[in-house]
Formats: C-alpha cells, structure tokens, sequence
C-alpha cells in the first residue's frame, strides 16, 4: 500500500503538480488516521493533503483509480453454452465448423465469459509497446491496439455471422438474442478489463519517469533548439513559473521611501514618545516598474518574445502599465492584442498584420516609427526593455534614436539570446550596448527567469 | 463543553444540528484537519458557505469563534498584537509616588537603577498588550476556532507572517519572548481565489474546496434553512438557480443568494414561481445589470419563435454579395 502511494505521488508529480516531501508525509499520516477501509475516505485524506489547488483536482482525480482501482474483476455476463439444450449444443457445433481453428478459439474464449489472466495482459502489452509510453492520453489507443492484437474486430464479425447461422438452422429468436446479448457483455468486460491495464500501465510508467528530466532539461535548452512540443510545454510551465514569480516579487519590490504622510501610522507609532512625532510614517505604496517592451518578432527571436510577453502579462499585478510593441521590418503597438489574451495567440493575431520575410528586420526604422509615434509612452518612471539580438541586415541603426530614448527612460534593459562574443556581422549590438543599462544574456528559459525577476526588483 | 469529533459521522451530525449540511468530502476533511491538528485552506467561489462552516464548526464544538478579517495593507499591530503606550503611560503617571517609595529606600543611583530593573516586567508584561485575533487564539485558556477570512485580499508579506502562526502555533513579541499556544487553535482560512496563495502558506494547510452544491444538496440546504417555504417551490426554486449558474454569468447566484431569495419568496407568500413573482424577486439572484437583463430574456420572456420573415432573402443575398 505505501509504495503504491508513493506510486501515486510520483505520478502526480511527473504530471506537474507540486508536491513536496511535507505533503507526502502529511498523505501518509492521513491515511493511517482514516484507515483504508473505506475507499472514498481514503481518495479524500490523501486529496486533501497532497492537491493544493483547484486546478490540480482533475489531474488526481484520473489518477487514483489508476493506483487504487477498485480491484473487481469486471462484469461477465456468463457462458451461453452452459444450458443448452442437447439439439441446441448440436446446432452450435455444426455452426461452429465453419471457423478456421484460430479463430474458433478465440470466439469460445469469448464466449465462456473468462477475464484474460495477468499474464496475458502483460503480453498484450508488451506486444503494442505498452512498457515504452507514458503519456495517459495514449490510453484509449493503447487499448484499441491492445484489442485489435486480439482479432477483436474479426472476432465481433464471426460471432454476428454464427449468430445469423444459428437462426438459420432453427434455433428460437428469444434464445439466440439472449445468447448475443451475454457475449455482447463479455466483450465489454474484457475491453473494461484491457483499458484498465492500459491506464494502470502508463501510470506506472509515469511515476517511473526520472524525476524532473524533463522540464529542467527543458529550462535549460537554447530556444533555437526546442521543437514545436517542447514550446508548447514550456509555455504551459511559464504560467507556473510566473505564479512563482509573482509573489516572489511581491515579497520584494521596493517601498517608497517617500510619499504621502500616514496621520494615523504615524501618531500610533508616536506615542511612545510621549506624542512627539519622532517616527514619521508614509502611506504604504510599492514601487511598480512601467514596462516598455519592444519585441523582435522575426523567426529566430519569436519563441522568446512569446515567453517574454507571456511572463509580462501573467506579471500585470507588479507593473503599473505595460505597453508592448513588436517589430520585424517596421514598428506595431500590440497593447491591444494581449488583453488578456494568451501570448502565443496574441502573436498569431500579430504575425497575420505582419508577416516576417527573408533579412528583413529592421530595427532601425523601427525606432523611427517609436519616434514618430510613441515617444511620449517614454518617461522618468518607465522601464525600457528591448528583446532582440541587434542583427539589423547592415541598415542605419539609428542610435540618434536610441539614445534619447535611453535618457528619456529610468533604466534600459536588453535582453539578448547571443552572448557578447557572437556581437560580430551584421550585429549592431556593439554600438547598442554602451547606451543601455544593463544586457542580460537570455539564451533560455532559466536565463529569462532570472532576468525577469531582475527587471521587476531591480 | 467542548465535544471532540471522534468521527466522519459525528462531524456531519454535529454540523447538521447548527444547521450546516456538510457533504461527505467536507466531513471527512473536516475531521482529517481537526485530528492532524493542520490548518484547513477552504477555496471557492463567494458564497458557497466557507465562512459559515467555520461558524458551524465553532457552534458545534462550542469554542469561541475568533474572526480575522483580511484586507489589503493587514498588519502585524492589526492581526497580531499592539503594546498600549496610552495605558503604560497612565500606569506609570498614577503609580509615581509608589514608585518613589520603592526607589526612595535606594541609597545610591546605581541601587535606584537596579530597584528600577526588578520592577520592569510590570511594565512589559501581557497586562499592557493588545491582543489582536491571532495573539487572542494563541492565548486563550479555553481552545479557539480560529477564521482567518479572505487570506486571498491581504498582502503577500501577510501570508509569510502567517507562516510562523500557522506551523507551530506560536507568537514573537520581542519583549515578552515566544509565546504558545495553550490549546492550538483549529485554524480556518478562507480564500476566493482571486489571487494565487503561496506554496508556503499551502503547504502547511489541507486543502477543502467548496463548489456550488449539487439539486439535492442545495434543496435540502434550502428545506433547513426556510423550513417556511413549500416543497413544491422550494424545488422549482432551487432548479432555476441551478439553472442560471450553467448560464454564462458575470456573477453566478450562490447559496446565500438562493437563500435571500428562498425568504423573500416566503415573505411575499408565492406559491408558484410564474412570470411576476419571477420578475418582482430576480433582482435579489442576480446582482449585475447586465446578467438581469439576459436572465430576463433567457428565462422569463424567451423570445417568441422565429416567424419566416418575408422579403427577408433580398436583404440577405444584398449584404452579402458585396463581399
């Protein structure tokens, strides 16, 4: 039982839910107070003490029955040739003879109402490469392969036609309806039976799996080298992570250190001092960065803008204002798009306005259209951020440009994929950099972690 | 006095008599919590009953019920404790001239001082502290319920504070030292989930959450609660509401709105739930313009069938050729 728990737990946290080791020692205690005897307790104690949120509910909840089934065999509906009458035994031998001798086997397998033994699951199992997957929603497949290795098709089709057969040769409507209906519910059962087992299976691979392989590799890898499955991983881990981030950074934003008198703060902490207000206390009020962001979204900076933008907007409580442009070949304010929204739609929204061509980024121009349009976004309490790599195809860099506006904004930030020693070609990161106040290296997404955490602190 | 739940079935029993229906998830977890001694996390959309379960708990057990609301910018000297100056100083004012007998007897500064240093703790003793909920839990003499409601609306810094409390039961005051608890407390927070908690503040808490309740379960809160209203429309009631929270509304009705609207069904002694009374009391189910005004043509004046309209094919072909 305990090491079945512990399956369990391993499960779930391979599913990304988290859980650490108070909780499971918590489960444990749980389960020893309430005993296991009754099962829907049992499901409950341990619920409550390893799921501690509501998202998560599901996630278990397609679990525990895969850990802690409930043990019944399933339901047979008996064999029809039990009473049978001496003709009708007869009939159903001269129908039988038709079938080829596999098949015939497999047909009175089915017809006895027997549960496939363990061993022959394992088999089965074995054979569709069951051992190999763990991703619980290949459980129906897996079952159905499962099923067809065991001619369940053929078999269905067979049984029909000695059926038809069977009344044929004169047996009664009622009976042979009866007889349908009893391996109609055989076949249930054996496919309850092989879908239980899929499920049980991936589940225990899953607790298996090496424990945080996965996203930490993941966390780890160059954004360049992540496939279309990893991105869709990852973004679903940004949104834990910004949780995360979130009341980290709540901890530890800046106070102001000035502000508004609080009368009553201030005579309260006073009177010690008989009154005379020694101690001078202002209203509470946090320091929240406005962000400005400016997003290369050309191919080979796409999926980290995506990430970047997905982190700003989960992070809208700890900034006063956000305004988000993206650019390739010219500038777009894409405030609008993200109200809300999820950032990888946002984008798709955005990429249809703008479509990216061949060595078409052009920064430079960019940074006029920012001029033109959206210089006023810019001012002493604003956060700069730009993410990209500073390649701009050999056009004007407009540093004019840039340098105002890093004087018209509190900080600069760049955030770049390529580390100083790539800065060479057509990279105009050389001239850029000096203006900034700070370039973070975010090659993946720990490094954007970091630097996010770092805007929103520092 | 104080009953001790000895199990799932008790709970629910003892529940019942304060009228409170607790389900069987919320029973067992109930008693899981009282028996782990852990502080039970309830989340869940407003008005499912939570703070009412802490109420029911408290009556049931018959512990004192000591209330923490939270709200944005809670802190330590509001949750916690507070020294008060005012009455120190008084204290100090009124006692002078004993104090002068005592220091009086001192021949030397230095005997003054050390007469002074003997006497201190009177003036830094429990006497002069404010208790606030939290240090009220922790010191009470008979054991507490303690509902710490809406941790979701205080700040961040709040939740770390709570972390001490809640794990070990105990108090710093820098001047008096650690102070525990003589009974620990049942903790009770609640959360609507507006925010995310924590992992911290989770992981010392079990977790119970609340959904709407289900036809039965809401009828039978619904018959306990207004015993006064007659089955049939208690029924009928309670299955437009059911329905209305299927309905994609801004602010789902929840059971303390069921039940204003169960009494106020009462009070204008209906007896069917036709078209007026429905009009006249929906107000008291939904509480935004905009969800009245969809409920009103959902379900009160649905929309008369879609009669063929004449000409109607023109118009239609006319505004789409011209894409």
């Amino acid at each position: 039982m305990e090491s079945r728990i512990l399956q369990l737990i391993a499960a779930l946290r391979a599913s990304g839910v988290r859980v650490s080791l108070a909780e499971s020692a918590e489960s444990f205690s749980a389960v020893d107070l309430m005993g296991i005897q009754d099962r829907e307790q049992f499901k409950l104690s341990l619920r409550a003490t390893l799921i501690k949120d509501v998202k998560d509910i599901p996630t278990f909840e397609k679990l525990f029955p895969l850990f802690f089934g409930t043990g019944q065999p399933p339901m047979m509906g008996g064999n029809p040739t039990d009473d049978m009458t001496p003709e009708e035994a007869q009939m159903w031998a001269e129908a039988m003879k038709q079938f080829a001798e596999q098949m015939r086997q497999r047909m009175e397998r089915l017809m006895n109402g027997e549960p496939l033994s363990r061993s022959e699951l394992e088999a089965l199992g074995k054979l569709v490469g069951l051992n190999q997957a763990d991703n619980l929603n290949y459980q129906n497949w897996m079952a159905q392969r499962m099923m067809r290795a065991l001619a369940f098709p053929e078999v269905r089709e067979a049984l029909k036609e000695l059926m038809e057969q069977l009344q044929q040769m004169g047996m009664s409507r009622d009976r042979v309806e009866q007889m349908r209906e009893m391996i109609q519910q055989n076949m249930q059962g054996m496919q309850e039976q092989i879908n239980r087992f899929a499920g049980e299976r991936l589940a225990e691979n899953l607790s298996e799996r090496p424990r945080g392989e996965n996203i930490d590799s993941l966390m780890n890898r160059p954004f360049q080298a992540l496939s279309d499955a990893d991105k869709k991983l990852l973004q679903r881990e940004v949104k834990k992570l910004a949780a995360a981030l979130r009341t980290r950074i709540a901890l530890r934003q800046k106070r102001m250190k000035s502000g508004q008198m609080d009368p009553k703060a201030t005579i309260r902490a006073n009177l010690k001092y008989h009154g005379v207000p020694m101690e001078i206390h202002h209203k509470d009020k946090i320091k929240k960065p406005k962000i400005v962001v400016i997003c290369d979204i050309s191919t080979s900076m796409r999926f980290c803008s995506e990430l970047m933008l997905s982190f700003l907007f989960a992070l809208q409580g700890q900034v006063r204002k956000t305004h988000a442009f993206a650019f390739i070949d010219h500038l777009e304010s894409i405030s609008e798009d993200f109200s809300g929204a999820n950032a990888d739609e946002a984008i798709q929204s955005v990429l249809w306005r703008m479509p990216s061509g061949h060595y078409n980024t052009d920064l430079g121009w960019s940074l006029q259209n920012f001029n033109d349009d959206f210089m006023d976004t810019l001012n002493s309490g604003t956060t700069l951020i730009i993410v990209g790599d500073g390649r701009n195809n050999y056009y004007d860099p407009r540093l004019d440009i840039f340098s105002l506006m890093t004087r018209r904004a509190s900080r600069t930030i760049w955030l770049n994929p390529e580390p100083s020693t790539l800065w060479h070609g057509d990279s105009d990161m050389p001239k850029y950099a000096p203006l900034c106040n700070n370039v973070l290296k975010v090659g993946n997404l720990r490094e954007l972690v970091n630097a996010v955490d770092e805007l929103m602190t520092g | 006095m104080t009953t001790i739940f000895d199990s799932t079935s008790t709970v629910k029993t003892e529940l019942s008599k304060q009228k409170y229906i607790a389900s069987d998830e919320i029973a067992t977890i109930v008693y899981l919590s009282e028996k782990l001694g852990k502080p039970l996390l309830t989340e869940g959309p407003a008005g499912v009953g939570k703070t009412e379960l802490a109420k029911g708990i408290a009556k049931a057990t018959g512990r004192e019920l000591i209330r923490l609301q939270c709200y944005e910018g809670l802190d330590e000297s509001k949750a916690l404790y507070e020294w008060e100056y005012s009455k120190q100083l008084l204290y100090t004012q009124l006692l002078r001239d004993k104090l002068n007998d005592t220091l009086g007897k001192a021949d030397s500064l230095a005997g003054a001082a050390d007469q002074l240093a003997k006497e201190e703790d009177v003036f830094f003793s429990e006497r002069f502290l404010l208790k606030r909920p939290l240090l009220k839990a922790i010191l009470s003499d008979q054991p507490t319920v303690l509902l710490i409601d809406e941790i979701d609306r205080a700040d961040a810094e709040f939740e770390a504070f709570l972390l001490e409390v809640l794990s070990d039961f105990q108090i710093s005051v820098p001047e008096l030292g650690t102070l525990t608890a003589k009974h620990k407390p049942f903790v009770i927070l609640t959360s609507n989930n507006t925010r995310e908690l924590s992992e911290a503040l989770k992981r010392r808490c079990l977790y119970l959450f609340i959904d709407y309740p289900t036809l039965q379960e809401e009828l039978a809160v619904v018959r306990l609660k207004v015993p006064d209203l007659n089955p049939k429309l208690a029924q009928q009631a309670v299955e437009f509401v059911q329905r209305l929270r299927k309905a994609d509304m801004r602010k789902s009705p929840s059971i303390s709105e069921t039940l204003d609207w169960a009494n106020a069904l009462v009070a204008l002694n209906a007896s069917n739930l036709d078209k007026t009374t429905l009009e006249d009391t929906i107000s008291v189910l939904l509480k935004h313009e905009a969800d009245l005004q969809k409920a009103k043509r959902q379900y009160i004046n649905p929309p008369p069938p879609q009669q063929p309209r004449p000409r109607n094919n023109n118009d239609e072909f006319g505004r789409f050729s011209g894409n």
